[in-house]
């Protein structure tokens, strides 16, 4: 998962490796992934996402589709 | 708590947050000796558990040995991700994981890297648990969800 300046660097980025744009996500929805994803990560009871609540996060922020299926 | 030998789960826990613990103080992992002393647990039950805990995803391990790689967001090695915190200097895997570090720490934080395209620098402020709206840059997941951990390296 890479920073980029804008959409156009991303597709430029891609054609000279002859690989496909994945997705692309703001910075905010990237930051509410962030906190969604790792803000217990220090807990002592944390355990790793089950593909089902890994898809409700996701899918909180908007990022749905075959890309975000986890399984 | 302590770990006692013989409840897997129990160490498990334990060398993971050990692991943590010294990702967030001198940001880098101990090593399984260090973890064992720590814990009062013998080295060999340290390192089989850390293996356990790359077995499930939990932590990943330098290739073919038991030290600690990657214990996301927190890397081992430097990266074009670099995350400050105060006076301490993280290094992320990912943009994803440098964002994770104010988020699991929940702190403040100022990101920096480059644009892979044009090596611009590009920087994320993170405060009072809120990003900084400034921000116009793209995030780019190439790889799959279901596929992430294929090659976590590369992902």
């Amino acid at each position: 998962m890479l920073l980029f300046r804008s959409e156009e660097h991303v597709t430029r980025w891609a054609e000279e490796r002859r690989t496909e744009v994945g997705a692309t996500l703001t910075p905010q929805q990237g930051w509410k992934l962030a906190t969604a994803w790792f803000e217990d990560r220090l807990s002592p009871d944390w355990r790793r996402r089950t593909p089902e609540e890994a898809r409700t996060i996701f899918d909180g922020i908007g990022l749905t589709g075959p890309f975000w299926d986890p399984r | 708590m302590v770990a006692t030998p013989g409840d897997a789960s129990i160490v498990d826990r334990d060398v993971r947050l050990a692991v943590y613990r010294r990702f967030v103080e001198d940001a880098r992992p101990p090593t399984p000796p260090e973890i064992a002393v720590e814990l009062g647990v013998a080295t060999l039950d340290v390192e089989a558990s850390i293996r356990r805990l790359a077995d499930g995803h939990v932590l990943v391990l330098a290739p073919g040995t038991p030290y600690v790689w990657m214990a996301s967001p927190f890397s081992a090695i430097p990266t074009p991700f670099e995350v400050t915190v105060d006076e301490r200097r993280y290094f992320a895997n990912c943009i994803w994981d440098a964002l994770g570090i104010p988020a699991c720490l929940h702190t403040d934080a100022h990101i920096r890297t480059y644009c892979p395209d044009c090596s611009e620098p590009l920087s994320l402020d993170v405060r009072e648990g809120e990003l900084g709206s400034s921000a116009e840059s793209v995030i780019h997941f190439a790889v799959p969800a279901a596929h992430w951990w294929d090659d976590i390296g590369s992902t």
